[in-house]
């Protein structure tokens, strides 16, 4: 892009966040896009045709404190990325997020500090969280946004100590629910009316309300033992789907309490990478799982295994294994109509990756396939970057399931074929 | 019996005109090792890559780098991060270089915020698609082939190179010259089994900087499909002081101003 261009999207920008327009010397990077995504099975949300047309401007910045202060010694910085779309699908609506405004420094040698709002990951899942409890909008991933919209931002304070004998993060946050389904764009199972629902759905999602007993804590202590990677978690929150059940009368989902305790390792194995993570969920609001409007606690176990075959081919695979606890409390304890949901679920993942033309296409494809809930989920696709700037991508988002009520099996009238083109600068 | 003597005679025969100086193909190639990959306890460069590909389309990467030797001639940590194009910006990629195993690969992508192991078996596959290999950043592992002297110059050793497991690799042999005068790698050509030229690479310029020659333009070529890629370094430098604790996840997630600014 050009240098003037760059300097009237930077004035724009600036003026719009109260700073005098003075672009030179702050370094402004983005990219302009056009996602087109074209349903491919029918349903009752919004739209008919697509589930997905939008445009999207995405600018970042950083500024390092420079000179003889205590800002620049400490090696403070201020991150900056917002997204602006025009989003057709709901009739041209323009929208602003603030994906990234953050302030990092460095107030000891052993301590670093990231405060504001920022995205956040751990753990050694590949598109399975475990021990990662930070909010992820599961809209943009079944439409087929990029990777980067799977993560939503935190409000939040990280702190990172480095201690001899080894590391801990310590984030405390404020609650931000995950973006899940809710029947205008696409359609979900919504147990009050008995199915899959798309705008006929009329949840009234009750999140934790803003105070300071609401806010949400994780810790992580990590090192590494040899060539492998060690880590511990605790997560004190809230669950970041609306699983549980406030009224059923009005038809109120709510947020559960939710402890997590787990641990990870991954590192060198049979000649690739190998991982396992074990995660148990303990529900604060239903110990004992007697209640059946509340989910119960979950034990969750996670193994991966990645290998380079070389030219450019990679294959993953992982395995997920969950299990319901108190499952017979929770059974009977069911009202008659009830839906209700197994104790055990098993999920297998398939990655595969090949790259041709110097790196600059890249075919991959990424598979769910549950053999206990019967469902599934492929996500084929095809990217070519034509230049440094010009980048192209075709995918498909193509959920299925037997039943109305699993994680995939609720998705499936949202296949969608979608498209991609984006100019970077 | 009889054969023997004539291993042993042609062993002693093409040993002579490196025996003269005191010097084996072995002890050649180790020098050039540590000159090319080793000098100094550690070193920086940014790196500008220039990738064309067969129809001549221009790419560019930016980057810079960071080297720690753990030892000498030994494993090795490596630190890269980029610059440019802008989708990548932030983006770092780590290498803990060991001999005899394989190396341990993180990528760290900042908008995900991800830490990611990547398996690393094949050190024979492009560098972030250029027409640079990994190994050709890193080092191949001077046991990974056996070496033969077989031309010296007024100036240059020529050495044949052949792969002790002949599976992994695209080309059966290759040939490298070395600067006489300082051990510098300065030009390798890899060869088919059919002995056909495919690959290329050449060091365009080299200067002595704190000391060490440093190769500050480099440029490996793809004969076979075409298309060629040309590395340059600036703000080379040496003994700056790292230290392990750069090479790990905290620097990953946050990068050392200090270190990377261009």
């Amino acid at each position: 892009m050009d240098k003037t261009i760059r300097e009237i999207i930077l004035a724009v920008l600036l003026s719009l966040l109260g700073f005098p327009a003075r672009a030179a010397g702050f370094p402004l990077q983005g990219f302009v896009e056009l996602d087109y995504g074209i349903k491919v099975s029918d349903d009752d949300t919004k739209r008919d045709n697509y589930n997905l047309l939008e445009q999207r401007l995405q600018l970042k910045s950083a500024y390092y404190f420079e000179g003889n202060n205590y800002l620049a010694d400490k090696g403070g910085l201020i991150n900056f990325k917002g997204d602006f779309t025009v989003d057709e699908y709901f009739g041209g609506k323009t929208d602003f997020e603030l994906r990234e405004f953050y302030f990092a420094w460095s107030p000891y040698k052993f301590l670093d500090a990231k405060l504001g709002r920022q995205i956040l990951t751990w753990g050694t899942g590949d598109y399975l969280f475990i021990n990662d409890l930070f909010p992820k909008d599961y809209i943009s991933f079944f439409l087929g946004r990029d990777d980067e919209y799977l993560k939503k931002p935190s409000d939040a304070l990280k702190m990172s100590f480095y201690p001899k004998w080894g590391n801990v993060d310590f984030v405390a946050s404020a609650f931000t629910p995950n973006t899940t389904a809710e029947g205008s764009r696409l359609s979900f199972f919504d147990p009050f009316h008995g199915g899959i629902t798309a705008v006929a759905s009329n949840l009234d999602l009750l999140a934790p309300p803003l105070q300071l007993s609401n806010n949400e804590y994780a810790l992580r202590y990590y090192r590494n033992v040899g060539s492998n990677e060690l880590a511990l978690y605790y997560f004190r929150g809230f669950d970041k789907n609306p699983n549980s059940t406030k009224s059923e009368a009005e038809q109120q989902l709510f947020y559960r309490r939710l402890d997590a305790y787990g641990w990870s390792l991954r590192g060198p194995f049979a000649s690739g990478i190998g991982n396992v993570e074990f995660g148990y969920y303990h529900s604060r609001d239903d110990s004992s799982g007697k209640d059946r409007l509340i989910e119960n606690s979950l034990l969750k176990v996670l193994g991966g295994y990645e290998k380079d075959l070389g030219n450019d081919l990679k294959v993953g695979f992982q395995y997920l294994y969950e299990q319901r606890l108190d499952y017979d409390h929770y059974r009977d304890n069911l009202s008659p109509g009830d839906f209700f949901f197994d104790e055990f679920r098993h999920l297998l993942t398939q990655r595969i990756t090949k790259l041709y033309k110097n790196q600059t296409v890249t075919v991959s494809l990424f598979n769910f396939y549950s053999p206990s809930d019967r469902d599934g989920y492929a996500r084929p696709s095809v990217s070519y970057a034509l230049s440094d700037q010009w980048k192209i991508a075709l995918g498909a988002n193509l959920p299925w399931g037997e039943d109305d009520t699993t994680e995939f099996g609720q998705m499936k009238r949202n296949k969608n074929v979608y498209f991609r083109v984006r100019y970077s600068f | 019996m009889k054969k023997c003597a004539g291993v042993f005679f042609v062993l002693l025969f093409w040993a002579v005109p490196c025996l003269a100086q005191g010097l084996t193909a072995q002890d050649i190639v180790q020098k050039a090792n540590l000159v090319s990959y080793y000098a100094g306890k550690d070193g920086a460069s940014d790196v500008k890559m220039k990738i064309i590909d067969s129809q001549g389309r221009e790419r560019v990467r930016e980057f810079r780098i960071l080297r720690l030797n753990s030892e000498e001639g030994g494993a090795q940590k490596f630190y890269v991060y980029f610059h440019k194009p802008t989708d990548v910006a932030k983006m770092v990629y780590m290498v803990w270089k060991h001999l005899g195993k394989d190396d341990d690969r993180w990528l760290y992508l900042p908008a995900l915020d991800l830490v990611k192991r990547i398996a690393a078996s094949d050190k024979r596959s492009s560098f972030v698609g250029s027409h640079f290999v990994y190994e050709d950043v890193s080092g191949r592992s001077i046991d990974a082939d056996t070496h033969e002297l077989v031309e010296t110059t007024e100036t240059l050793y020529k050495l044949k190179n052949i792969p002790k497991d002949s599976k992994t690799p695209e080309f059966s042999y290759y040939f490298v010259w070395i600067d006489k005068n300082n051990f510098m790698p300065v030009k390798a050509e890899y060869y088919t089994a059919d002995n056909k030229l495919i690959r290329t690479i050449e060091a365009l310029a080299v200067a002595e900087i704190e000391g060490h020659p440093t190769v500050t333009k480099s440029m490996a070529k793809d004969l076979e499909r075409g298309g060629e890629t040309t590395m340059e370094f600036s703000n080379i430098d040496y003994d700056l002081g790292l230290t392990d604790e750069i090479f790990a996840e905290r620097y990953l997630r946050r990068a050392p101003a200090e270190w990377i600014k261009q």
